[in-house]
């Protein structure tokens, strides 16, 4: 499974689809191959049963042929007469004359006991009475006609015996057919497969050449034990339903049928019909060598276009992998250009948003650091708010903390750092809450600015807000460090008007909003004179004129200042009116 | 009469040979022939075949006749003593080939009408049968006995020797169709007053029909 997870995309959508085809092509062949050898297999076995039609057909003929002729002759009065004389030399000529007139393997001429009186042909089995012989003993009980295929001198023979009248019977005429390799050369020759007449003892007859006859039967002996277990089971079983088996022949196989025969034999006589099995499949044997060819084919295209179809899924997604990854490093300039309109696509355009919106976040936090309005940065991001440089008359707002360097001295500086963030907290909660930004972090203080980025019409009213909003902090925010043991803080507050250039400023990576102009410094000293003056919040006249009547002034003063030409006003203010605002 | 008077001769002649006492007069053999199952059997032939001692058999001058009619022999058995002449008049309007295979006498007549053809002898025991070349289903048989004491069985299967002279004889049955042979059929039978019937038992076999007598005329 290891193995598994660390292949590529690739791999995994290739080897899945290679196994599907290869497995979908061993099923198509299996299925073939069993159909077409079943096929085979049904065909050759109509042949046999044809086989089997036309070797009854050929009986019956023969039969039919030698039963009419035969009894055409035993009609002969000529013959009637001769069979009286009993003269064996005489009926040895006429066993010959008749012989040669019907064309027969064998004439023999028995008196009416069924003794031998004269033979033409193949001769009798001089150990065996005549009358063992199965067409001459029904003969002899019901005076007709018989036939049979009977054993004579260890070849077959379809044998007839015909009563001679005279008017009773006076004796009997037998005429016989071998049944022999020509016969069997003859059945194949007109139904196909070779044909060979065997008991369970011997062979009696084939159309194999000598060969393969050799090879089958050796010493015409049934040498092949499946071929014996075939015939005993077939000869066990006479009328059960036929059914075919495959003998080998040198490698080649053989299907193999036992075709039931009657005749007048110590054992079952069967016809065994036999064809290749491998030749007849032969014209079919390319197929699966085509299918097999079709299907290298077909997995060979299938891989391609899975090739195709796996580059068109994974190389995208190796793409936004690649991009992903230097999105990581801090690279967000990596945008994927996908004419798709899939999933892949939809991933691809859903990458590009969200590294262009961390490209957005990245360059406010660059340009206002972290404490920047929820609202601010909306502006900014919707950009209707332009960062380049430009004048604006804006609200400077600075706050410090009173004895700040003594704080520091005296307290552990965890401690020290864990204040001044919970101050920031509140400066940055009361700046944002008035819709400025943090300009500037000053260890103790911040500076603010109100009316930039964003235009207020009201940024002087802000930022007073603002101011005492910081101060309407401290109570709670010192409640909660004294419990802690922490030295409570106090804090001033300087607020100036005036016109600025503000954008962004510095180096690309490192640049911000920046504000530049009088006012921030003035902002600067007029906090400074909060300690003089004892005041907390202290405004610029500037910033005064500009406010309306929300706001309770207390004190003013004229004062010169380090730096500045001419003395600055300043006025102190105490709090907001009691709802000013409703009022105002 | 003439006959008469020969046979008494002869009676009185075997008498005198004999001298046998009693009554001199011819007697008469009766009796049955039936199958295993006491059924008649027709068409059986019963005749002497064993004289008695010093009797002589009557010099035979007797002729008889087998006839054909509606392509038939009649009758289908003729008995004759050993020595009978036997003519073979033909009442039928076309020709017959009448033949015979038989060991015991082999003959033929071909093709004939009406009553042209010469009697035929037969000097041999035996049964002879008869077949028509042209007629293959027309079968007939002339049993050739050596005595002139045979007789036929009617529908019942009784038969009659008549005109036996007194003595003790072996007498027979004989039928077509019967597969024992004639000799095993012998009785001893002494003819006379009082003698018994007879009753031959004989298992018969009917005769096969031929099969192209089925094609045949009545």
């Amino acid at each position: 499974m290891n193995w598994w997870r660390r292949r590529r995309l690739r791999t995994k959508i290739f080897l899945p689809y290679s196994a599907l085809v290869v497995a979908i092509l061993l099923a198509t062949l299996w299925v073939t191959g069993a159909a077409v050898s079943s096929w085979v297999e049904r065909s050759l076995k109509r042949q046999f049963d044809a086989t089997g039609e036309v070797y009854r057909g050929l009986m019956a003929e023969r039969a039919e042929r030698l039963l009419g002729e035969t009894s055409l002759l035993a009609g002969d009065f000529a013959l009637k007469r001769a069979i009286a004389t009993y003269d064996p030399g005489t009926l040895s000529s006429v066993a010959q004359n008749h012989r040669d007139r019907i064309g027969v393997d064998l004439l023999w001429i028995t008196d009416e006991n069924g003794r031998l009186l004269a033979a033409s042909g193949r001769g009798a089995d001089a150990n065996k009475p005549l009358t063992a012989l199965a067409p001459l003993a029904q003969a002899m009980s019901t005076e007709a006609p018989a036939v049979a295929v009977t054993e004579v001198g260890h070849g077959l023979v379809q044998l007839v015996a015909v009563p001679v009248f005279g008017p009773d019977p006076i004796g009997y005429l037998l005429a016989g057919e071998a049944i022999d390799d020509a016969t069997a050369q003859q059945l194949q020759a007109n139904s196909g497969p070779a044909v060979s007449f065997l008991s369970s003892a011997r062979l009696f007859a084939t159309s194999w050449p000598a060969d393969e006859r050799e090879q089958l039967f050796p010493g015409s002996a049934i040498g092949s034990p499946a071929l014996r277990a075939q015939l005993a089971h077939a000869g066990a079983t006479q009328d059960a339903e036929r059914s075919t088996f495959l003998l080998d022949l040198r490698g080649d196989r053989l299907l193999s049928i036992l075709i039931p025969i009657e005749a007048q034999l110590p054992e079952p006589l069967f016809v065994l019909v036999q064809d290749s099995y491998d030749r007849a499949l032969g014209p079919l044997a390319a197929l699966p060598r085509w299918i097999a060819v079709i299907g290298a084919a077909a997995l060979l295209g299938a891989l391609l276009v899975g090739r195709v179809i796996a580059g068109g899924i994974a190389s995208p997604v190796q793409a936004l992998v690649a991009a992903m990854r230097r999105v990581l490093t801090g690279d967000f300039s990596q945008r994927l250009s996908l004419r798709r309109e899939d999933e892949i696509g939809f991933l691809a355009h859903s990458f590009n948003e969200m590294v262009a919106g961390l490209a957005e976040r990245e360059r406010i936090k660059d340009t206002f650091g972290s404490f920047v309005s929820r609202d601010v940065a909306a502006a900014v991001l919707s950009g209707q708010l332009p960062l380049d440089g430009e004048r604006r008359d804006v609200t400077v707002l600075f706050q410090d903390v009173r004895g700040f360097t003594t704080i520091a001295e005296q307290t552990d500086p965890r401690m020290l750092v864990r204040i001044v963030n919970r101050l920031f907290a509140e400066m940055a909660a009361a700046v944002e809450a008035q819709g400025g930004i943090i300009r500037v972090f000053t260890g103790d203080g911040v500076m603010a600015l109100f009316g930039a980025p964003v235009v207020y019409a009201d940024h002087a009213a802000r930022a007073v807000r603002a101011g005492l909003d910081m101060l309407a902090r401290l109570p709670a925010m010192n409640a909660e460090l004294e419990a802690e043991h922490l030295p409570a803080l106090r804090i001033g507050v300087g607020i100036a008007t005036g016109e600025v250039i503000v954008g962004r400023m510095g180096a690309d990576q490192r640049s911000e909003y920046n504000v530049v102009g009088d006012t921030a410094n003035l902002a600067s000293r007029v906090e400074g004179l909060n300690k003089e003056l004892g005041t907390a919040l202290l405004i610029a006249a500037t910033t005064a004129a500009c406010l309306g009547a929300e706001f309770v002034l207390g004190r003013r003063a004229v004062i010169a200042v380090k730096g500045k030409e001419h003395p600055v006003e300043v006025v102190e203010v105490l709090g907001a009116v009691p709802d000013a605002r409703q009022a105002g | 009469m003439r006959a008469l008077r020969l046979r008494d001769a002869t009676t009185i002649a075997v008498v005198a040979l004999l001298g046998v006492t009693g009554p001199l007069r011819a007697a008469e053999i009766g009796g049955r022939v039936v199958d295993p199952q006491g059924n008649p059997v027709r068409e059986a032939v019963v005749f002497i075949d064993q004289l008695a001692p010093g009797v002589a058999p009557p010099v035979n001058g007797r002729t008889a006749t087998m006839d054909q009619v509606h392509r038939q022999f009649v009758p289908h058995v003729l008995p004759v003593q050993v020595g009978t002449q036997v003519s073979f008049p033909n009442h039928d309007q076309i020709h017959h080939h009448v033949y015979s295979l038989s060991r015991t006498k082999t003959f033929e007549i071909p093709l004939y009408k009406g009553e042209t053809a010469p009697p035929i002898r037969f000097e041999q025991v035996g049964a002879v049968k008869l077949g028509c070349n042209i007629h293959d289903w027309m079968s007939g048989i002339i049993l050739v006995v050596p005595t002139p004491y045979f007789a036929t069985t009617d529908e019942q299967g009784a038969f009659t020797l008549r005109d036996v002279p007194a003595g003790t004889y072996g007498v027979v049955a004989w039928h077509e169709g019967s597969k024992v042979k004639v000799e095993d059929t012998r009785q001893s039978v002494t003819a006379g007053a009082g003698a018994s019937p007879l009753t031959f038992t004989l298992e018969v076999v009917e005769p096969r029909v031929r099969p192209v007598a089925r094609r045949g005329y009545e």
